[in-house]
């Protein structure tokens, strides 16, 4: 048909055409596995797409109104709707591949990439999209109310990030191939680095969403180069084909796949863990999270503390069978999360700043479930992914109802006694309930649930160091999550000069907007209590963390989730059967229980004694601490073990010192020198050779018939050199 | 519709331009960039050989038979993207030039348009003295361009620039002259014909032959590319080129070097060839690296863009050398796609220098405060060359790199002299990549607003301008459909990238024996 090849080309409709004489191209679009009628799973991306869409016509149109708002979380609300639908239609014990489109599909003779995308619905991914797109309706509508002194162009950009934030999420939990996943991580990075930098004018808030996304790139190169090897050894990058592969007899498959395969394969899980560390802020990467607290608080809830950070989770769990390619690749995982826990854990525990110390908790919390995939239970570290995805989101979101009531203040010495403060109580207790779940507070929190496989389970792998660490860790938390709640919470009543006193110096929205300033100005002088979004919101997932209880124990939905996932290896992997007679310290499940809460309520009772009920003695304590021998560790705890410097010294300013190096070295010595010094040699030749001529043109007229006359003789020499040549030879 | 009006069309309007009244030029130069855009729409509907290794659209024109010099012209579906791209961004140079050019207007879109025909010669020549003389001719107009509209240091950027890439490419017509000299001895008569000089050197050339020619080739398709250590000649004409010129010159200009390599480097002397892999792999890698650090310390915005040039080139020839179809197809897509990002950075950055007359990060900073509409399209086109997926970069950078990392000796299909640990290295350029494109956001973009007071004569909004945005526009939607739908593009390819690699699976393992006997021998 004369004048469509190029649309055909571009709309790659030539395919059904082309694909007759290329046989090979429809072979590789994924086998269509029944898609039961769940073609509509695509509306779980599509929503978010128009939400952005439609924010980014908002800002152009100028709209001045809660709009984009309103519209976000009707997108997003719907894409949960689906999502649950999804899950109730589904049968979760066949994983479903909907195909979208064709992305990339390429093929030469008996090779090829192809990454259609397509939606991977399994157990796991629908277990992930549930709280993921549950949270983001929820924390979006919290922000409705948590940014409206910027509403404007601003409030577009927000939601449209938090959108475009969900959107590439969906691809990331949703997408059926590695390639996709990928798009999603990127993606994801993306609104992050957009949603840290939203307060653009602060060069704090512009470098902290830099350095987001370079240490993320560090990991992603890893994960780019695992999924190379991936393609390469196994010849495809979908799941439900490479799952084939790997589990075609259970992990005897993938070790000898990994015999074959030499290191190229053996280091493919190391490789996948680099960009989980860099995406999870795991250690060596942690050192982008905390300083991502510089986004709006929601953003820090959603993004960095309930949802994007378990990506790295996602991903192990997600290709858990392939962590068996090599034997050391588990273990690592399992010392890397649990040195992060403590590690971040003792840093959180001096930190000043509520926001901060949150923030350490979550790398660390994000410890204990690598930890958890470490120790091969998926399911622990899953369980604790959903738990923490609630709780932690109210703890953040209390933080940021405080922040924007008392115009930014999160300093902990500085805040007290809000408990008594008229219309904070939801806030405070909402706060002391999720403080409950992160200090593992017995029975009635989510988070004892959870933690106590992982540390159950710790033990039971037979790596009782990494369990103890991990108990310490426990300790710690509860101390320093309670250190917050009593400090803030706590304390004397305050009366209106002391609330006065305690209001930060931050105008919300005053960089960009000047209108409404009647009502600013009563902000700047009292703290006001939230209104009844955040109140709802903070409620509503309260509840929802008080719910998750029902589902995490042994046993319950979510191990028959996990169960039925790519993830089935690590759940109950650690369980042997044991003799009748075996006594209560054999079974770590048994006893776990009790120890962790014992340590637990000991952490939370040494919090009570030092910021409840005998303040002056936290100072006395720091003080005495401070003239004795462990000085330097208290005040390196203080300034975070000083990692940031330390990186900075040897590998950012060794890179920024080779960077001018080289500058130097390009514009000196290869510029100036070599093809400069070339330049003029011609024209020194012609200058000896005819002395009158110096003009400029001149001599590179001379230059230029030199350089004829050399590659004519070249020309004609060279066949006769060639032949010179070949004759030696 | 005949090709040779891809030529005619520019060359005429050129003429006319140059002698019509001063104030119709601008228009004359649009509608004929315009005209030319349509045209090469229209051929490349019409052609026939998306799906096949074949080349299309032959056209016969003699010029001096005697010599076997003609105008022939022909197309196979790579050099069809790339006449794609160049008449896409010709009107976006053209019309981004509007208030930018006042003086000299006529001479100015003249030389624009010359180069326009000299570009699309390149790509559609079938003759290789019709090819040379294209590609020679490039310079010209881009010379008098940067001397006569450029920057403060315009001169010598200029003539460095000429000389640089003149120099080479002198060599390159050595290579190619005897090329042509050997084919006359043994068929008895003088021929150009590409097609036919190709198949003749890489079957008669012997191996000593073919790396001669190979090297002599390289001199000056590497120093266009430009490869490492032969780049120093780009960052300063890209400094100086007025914005149309940086534009074309990274998204056309540079692509005549890595297209030089895939249409004659590669099928012409696959011997020779096949024992320089792994140093131009090297130098490659090297420059990714090179390019990316230096870009991190620049204090001037055009510059920054015009080393990261060098480091992307990188990934390109990686991806050409790399000797199999995913790095070859990534490297023709790789072309493409830097066309567009890196030509719209170019744009922006002539938007933003035109309203403040500065290029320096010290004195701009925080434009989104009064440049939301900019800012966005900056955001959008640095997430692009920072080949995020789902937009045009991620896809061919990918591909270079798989390809690379594929090409071991060993691989049973596509054996190859390159290796995991040169896609590693150049693996880093996606981290530099993001340190400094994020770097360039970061102090151009947001942060604290600083900027000297606008020019007032510049004639400009304080944002951008509904033709500003129309230019940049489309390029962004290209970007989109080509990370979302490459497929389509990249099965054209399949056909003459097979093509131009049928040589190597056998020569492959043959070199890589050689070199262990020689390691043997030298180890002996």
């Amino acid at each position: 048909m004369i004048g469509s090849h190029l649309l055909s080309v571009l709309l790659a409709a030539g395919d059904t055409a082309h694909a007759s004489d290329h046989g090979h191209h429809s072979a590789h679009f994924p086998v269509a596995l029944p898609t039961e009628g769940l073609g509509y799973a695509g509306l779980v991306l599509a929503l978010p797409l128009i939400a952005m869409i439609l924010n980014g016509v908002y800002a152009i149109s100028g709209v001045r109104s809660k709009l984009p708002a309103w519209t976000t979380v009707a997108c997003l609300g719907t894409a949960f709707a689906v999502v649950l639908n999804l899950y109730l239609k589904a049968d979760i014990e066949h994983p479903v591949v909907v195909p979208l489109f064709e992305w990339i599909n390429l093929s030469w003779g008996t090779g090829a990439i192809s990454a259609p995308f397509g939606l991977y619905l399994d157990s796991l991914t629908l277990l992930w999209m549930l709280f993921v797109t549950g949270l983001g309706t929820l924390i979006a509508l919290y922000a409705s109310e948590y940014m409206e002194s910027d509403v404007g162009p601003a409030y577009c950009r927000f939601f449209g990030g938090v959108s475009i934030f969900l959107l590439a999420m969906g691809c990331l939990v949703m997408g059926d191939n590695l390639l996709t996943l990928y798009l999603g991580w990127e993606g994801v990075g993306f609104a992050s680095y957009m949603l840290i930098g939203y307060h653009f004018t602060k060069p704090s808030a512009v470098a902290a969403a830099k350095k987001a996304f370079i240490v993320n790139r560090i990991g992603d190169l890893g994960l780019a180069l695992g999924i190379y090897l991936t393609w390469l050894h196994f010849g495809t990058l979908e799941y439900s084909k490479l799952f084939e592969m790997l589990q075609a007899d259970g992990a005897m498959a993938a070790a000898q796949q990994a015999m074959a395969g030499g290191w190229e394969v053996a280091i493919i899980p190391f490789l996948l863990m680099a960009g989980a560390f860099g995406k999870s802020a795991q250690l060596p990467f942690y050192i982008w999270l905390p300083d991502a607290m510089e986004g709006p608080t929601p953003v820090s809830a959603l993004i960095h503390a309930a949802t994007m950070v378990t990506a790295g989770v996602y991903l192990l769990v997600r290709t858990f069978p392939m962590l068996e390619l090599h034997p050391a690749a588990a273990p690592t995982v399992a010392w890397v999360g649990g040195a992060t826990a403590l590690l971040a854990a003792t840093i959180g525990m001096a930190q000043y700043d509520i926001k901060r110390v949150m923030a350490y908790s979550t790398v660390s919390q994000l410890g204990y479930m690598f930890m958890g995939v470490g120790v091969l239970s998926t399911f622990g570290a899953a369980a604790h992914v959903f738990t923490h995805a609630f709780f932690k989101a109210v703890l953040f979101l209390t933080c940021g109802a405080i922040m924007h009531g008392f115009a930014g203040q999160l300093d902990l010495r500085v805040l007290r006694g809000l408990r008594h403060v008229k219309g904070w109580r939801i806030v405070v207790w909402t706060m002391f309930y999720a403080s409950l779940c992160l200090a593992g507070f017995p029975i009635i929190s989510s988070g004892y649930w959870s933690k106590d496989v992982i540390l159950a389970e710790a033990f039971a792998n037979g790596r009782p160091i990494l369990g103890g660490i991990g108990l310490l860790t426990a300790g710690l938390t509860a101390y320093y999550t309670f250190r917050v709640w009593f400090r803030v919470c706590c304390g004397p009543k305050p009366d209106d000069h002391d609330l006065a006193k305690m209001m930060g110096d931050d105008h919300h929205g005053d960089d960009h907007h000047d209108e409404g300033h009647g009502e600013e100005d009563h902000h700047h002088h009292m703290p006001h209590a939230p209104k009844w979004a955040v109140n709802l919101v903070l409620s509503v997932i309260s509840l929802a963390a008080i719910g998750s209880i029902l589902l995490v124990p042994e046993h319950g939905w979510l191990e028959h989730m996990v169960a039925k996932s790519s993830g089935a290896g690590g759940v109950g992997a650690n369980h042997h059967d044991l003799p009748a007679d075996a006594g209560f310290w054999a079974d770590p499940h048994g006893w776990m229980k009790y120890v962790a809460s014992t340590v637990g309520l000991l952490g939370m009772a040494v919090a009570a004694w030092l910021h409840l009920f005998n303040r002056s003695a936290a100072d006395r304590l720091r003080a005495t601490l401070l003239a004795s021998p462990l000085k330097a560790v208290v005040r390196a705890m203080e300034n975070k073990w000083y990692v940031d410097e330390l990186y900075n010294a040897l590998i950012r300013m060794p890179l920024k010192i080779k960077g001018h190096a080289l500058h130097m070295l390009d514009r000196y010595v290869l510029d100036i020198l070599v093809v400069d010094g070339l330049g003029r040699l011609p024209k020194m030749i012609g200058r000896t050779l005819s002395p009158l001529q110096n003009g400029v043109l001149q001599s590179y007229a001379a230059s230029m018939a030199g350089g004829v006359i050399l590659i004519a003789l070249l020309i004609l020499v060279l066949p006769m050199l060639l032949d010179l040549l070949g004759g030696a030879a | 519709m005949s090709p040779l009006l891809l030529i005619l069309i520019p060359l005429l309007s050129a003429v006319s331009v140059a002698f019509a009244p001063r104030g119709v030029a601008f228009r004359v130069a649009t509608i004929s960039t315009l005209v030319t855009l349509a045209v090469s729409l229209i051929i490349a509907s019409d052609f026939g050989h998306w799906y096949d290794d074949g080349f299309g659209l032959v056209t016969e024109l003699s010029w001096l038979p005697s010599i076997g010099a003609s105008f022939d012209m022909h197309a196979d579906a790579p050099a069809m993207w790339l006449v794609l791209l160049s008449t896409v961004l010709m009107p976006v140079c053209v019309i981004g030039s509007k208030t930018a050019i006042k003086e000299r207007v006529r001479e100015y879109y003249a030389w624009l348009l010359v180069l326009e025909a000299a570009m699309l010669g390149v790509f559609l020549a079938k003759n290789l003295l019709f090819f040379y003389v294209a590609f020679e001719f490039t310079l010209v107009p881009m010379y008098f361009l940067i001397a006569g509209w450029g920057g403060s240091n315009r001169a010598s950027a200029s003539i460095k620039f000429f000389l640089y890439t003149f120099t080479g490419s002198m060599l390159t017509l050595a290579g190619l002259a005897y090329v042509a000299w050997r084919f006359a001895d043994a068929s008895g008569g003088w021929s150009f014909d590409i097609p036919a000089l190709t198949a003749f050197a890489s079957v008669d050339l012997s191996a000593t032959e073919q790396f001669w020619v190979m090297m002599a080739m390289l001199a000056g398709f590497a120093v266009k590319v430009p490869l490492f250590p032969v780049h120093t000649w780009l960052p300063l004409a890209h400094t100086e080129a007025p914005t149309a010129g940086s534009v074309v010159l990274a998204g056309v200009l540079l692509k005549l070097g890595t297209y030089g390599l895939f249409r004659f480097v590669l099928p012409m002397t696959p011997v020779g060839v096949v024992e320089a892999v792994p140093a131009i792999g090297a130098l490659a890698t090297i420059g990714v690296v090179y390019g990316a650090l230096i870009c991190w310390v620049q204090e001037d915005v055009k510059k920054l863009v015009a080393y990261s040039s060098v480091s992307h080139l990188g990934f390109c020839v990686l991806g050409l050398f790399a000797l199999n179809p995913s790095g070859l197809q990534g490297s023709i897509l790789y072309m493409i796609n830097h066309g567009l990002s890196t030509g719209a950075l170019f744009l922006l950055i002539g938007m933003v220098y035109e309203r403040y007359h500065t290029r320096d990060m010290n004195r701009l900073g925080g434009l989104v405060a009064n440049m939301p509409i900019w800012s966005a399209f900056m955001v959008f086109f640095v997430l692009s060359s920072l080949a995020v997926p789902g937009l045009n970069g991620f896809v061919s950078e990918f591909l270079c790199l798989i390809g690379a990392f594929s090409a071991t000796p060993d691989n049973a299909q596509w054996p190859g002299l390159l290796g995991p640990w040169y896609a590693v290295f150049a693996g880093t350029g996606m981290i530099l990549a993001a340190m400094y494109l994020l770097y360039l956001t970061g102090r151009l973009v947001w942060g604290p607003y600083r900027a000297p007071p606008a020019d007032k004569n510049s004639g400009l909004p304080t944002d951008l301008s509904s033709r500003e945005i129309g230019l940049l526009l489309p390029l962004a939607l290209m970007c989109v459909w080509l990370g979302v739908q490459p497929s389509g593009l990249m099965r054209t390819l399949e056909p003459s990238v097979e093509r131009t690699l049928a040589a190597y699976p056998e020569l492959v393992p043959t070199q890589v024996e050689s070199m262990a006997v020689l390691e043997e021998v030298n180890g002996g």
